[in-house]
């Protein structure tokens, strides 16, 4: 082979190397291509160890191999030193750094030029420590392998076996796949670093994740309890008043057939929601003294405002129901009147929510119907009577005719009402 | 200046052979438990590097039987291993000192320079 195809030969192995990404399958083909053409005692590759601030040997072929990891180079080893200290040394900045061979060592302790200058001593020295380390490593030629300023690594290679020196091609392709290795093993480690970024990243997302989803689950099992302490609270209104008790759920059962007679969505949660505003309107009424709330005479005026306040504490009282948000805002109204009269707030007409409207009516037949501490309770008839009687003042009319429609097309007991005045 | 050194790895043990002898050490190596204690016997080192992971006899047991005959005989280990556990069971069996793979030439050799200057002065005076 003549020398240019020898060179030519030689770029073209360079430039497929180049292509391989992973750097350890790189490093050993590095490796194992120059052991195999150019024919040394041994090919080895001294690596920066990042975790460690070390350099380790990764690959080392050849009669005198190095065992890898065996030997570590560190920081402030001789060769090690005299690669990645730049401009630190004027004397040393006169010597070529781009490689170091054994023959080229031996000229500059015989130079006196070298040697006698300013920083003699102390570059002396260290020209010696690098023969004794070459010496160590059986190394003939190192080359190193930078990525910007940083030494990455050195390309360590043995006496040729067929002797005699190295030709400036294969120094010169020795320095090239330094170079190309350096920055394979800097493009990889920055991929490494990203994915690496990357999957931390995703961790903490999913972390964050899981986190919410027990927060949510804490603040619906808080929820849940909360609710749970606002039904025994209504319930305990409704148990206070012993003509009433039990009847939570037919007041409840005739909300929900008037909303549907009026053609109420009643789809999604739309319908829990008016259950539950069915059953919780007057759980405010928890806060009314019980002389107040069972007073078999008039109220006082004084007594008669505290009474009027059971829309609102109720209201106050499922606030916290962040689900059932609309839930408060219906039974803080369902002591309005359709004609703005009602209380706390005056709304009128559609500004009170249909739930509500719903619940006036539900109600005030209910009150009509049943035995309470200052009257007996009075017959169905009556009571539909008294509500058309209010409807478009008290009560929205559409909500009173549905309601009556639903009462008199439902299979309830009709004569359950009665039977409960007729007993007391 | 007699240095013993122990490890499976024949590469290990060429390595360091010739780094050793090139600094003028009289060196010998043993590939195994069994090997190394018989080349004790035999070569009477002032200084033995003794790796631990070895098949058969290994380097835990040979530093236990080294320091039972020979209490005076410096014994480096020379391991890829360094839990914890592991360093501490040694310098409790007697060794004398705990060098990890991969490990610094020079480190090395000035702690066997240290051993064996430490045993020629003490059996000197």
């Amino acid at each position: 082979m003549t020398s240019f195809e020898y060179q030519e030969a030689l770029k073209n192995a360079a430039k497929s190397m180049v292509r391989v990404k992973n750097p350890r399958r790189l490093l050993k083909m590095i490796v194992r291509f120059i052991n195999r053409e150019v024919g040394l005692s041994h090919a080895s590759i001294l690596m920066y160890d990042q975790d460690k601030s070390q350099y380790i040997f990764v690959d080392s072929r050849g009669r005198h191999r190095i065992p890898i990891k065996l030997v570590k180079l560190d920081e402030r080893n001789p060769l090690i030193r005299w690669f990645s200290e730049k401009g630190n040394h004027t004397g040393k900045d006169r010597l070529s750094k781009d490689y170091l061979t054994h023959e080229q060592v031996n000229l500059w302790l015989k130079n006196p030029a070298i040697m006698n200058n300013g920083h003699a001593d102390e570059l002396k020295e260290h020209i010696l420590q690098l023969q004794d380390v070459m010496l160590t490593l059986k190394a003939a030629v190192c080359v190193p392998g930078y990525y910007k300023k940083e030494l990455l690594g050195v390309l360590i290679l043995g006496e040729k076996i067929a002797g005699g020196a190295f030709t400036p091609e294969e120094l010169s392709f020795f320095q090239t796949l330094a170079n190309d290795a350096s920055m394979t093993i800097k493009n990889a480690r920055y991929q490494e670093d990203l994915l690496a970024k990357n999957l931390l990243l995703e961790k903490k997302r999913t972390i964050l994740q899981e986190r919410l989803r027990e927060i949510e689950q804490m603040r619906k099992k808080e929820q849940e309890t909360y609710y749970q302490i606002v039904m025994s609270l209504a319930r305990e209104v409704y148990a206070k008043d012993p003509y009433t008790s039990g009847h939570m759920e037919d007041v409840a059962r005739l909300g929900v057939m008037t909303a549907e007679k009026l053609g109420f969505d009643l789809t999604g949660k739309k319908k829990d929601i008016l259950v539950a505003a069915l059953h919780l309107h007057d759980v405010g009424k928890i806060g009314i003294p019980d002389h107040v709330l069972m007073k078999p005479e008039r109220l006082t005026d004084e007594e008669w405002k505290i009474m009027k306040e059971h829309p609102s504490r109720g209201a106050m009282i499922l606030e916290p129901l962040t689900d059932f948000k609309r839930v408060a805002h219906i039974v803080r109204h369902h002591h309005e009147r359709f004609d703005g009269k009602g209380y706390p707030d005056g709304l009128k007409g559609e500004e009170i929510p249909i739930e509500a409207r719903i619940i006036a009516v539900v109600d005030a037949f209910h009150a009509i119907v049943s035995t309470r501490c200052y009257r007996r309770g009075r017959s169905v008839l009556i009571a539909f009577d008294e509500l058309r009687a209010n409807a478009g003042t008290q009560f929205d009319a559409e909500v009173v005719n549905a309601f009556i429609a639903a009462y008199q097309s439902s299979s309830m007991d009709q004569t359950e009402y009665k039977s409960h005045h007729d007993a007391h | 200046m007699k240095l013993l050194i122990v490890d499976d790895e024949v590469e290990i043990c060429d390595f360091l052979k010739s780094f050793f002898e090139e600094r003028n050490y009289e060196v010998r190596s043993a590939t195994s438990g069994e090997e190394a204690l018989k080349a004790v016997e035999q070569f009477k080192p002032h200084v033995v590097l003794l790796d631990i992971k070895m098949p058969g006899v290994n380097g835990v047991q040979v530093l236990q039987e080294i320091k039972a005959k020979f209490p005076k005989l410096k014994v480096i280990m020379v391991t890829a291993l360094e839990t914890r556990d592991k360093i501490e069971e040694c310098l409790r069996l007697g060794a004398d000192n705990y060098i990890t793979k991969p490990l610094s030439l020079e480190y090395l050799e000035n702690d066997v320079r240290e051993k064996i200057e430490a045993v020629t002065n003490s059996s000197s005076a």
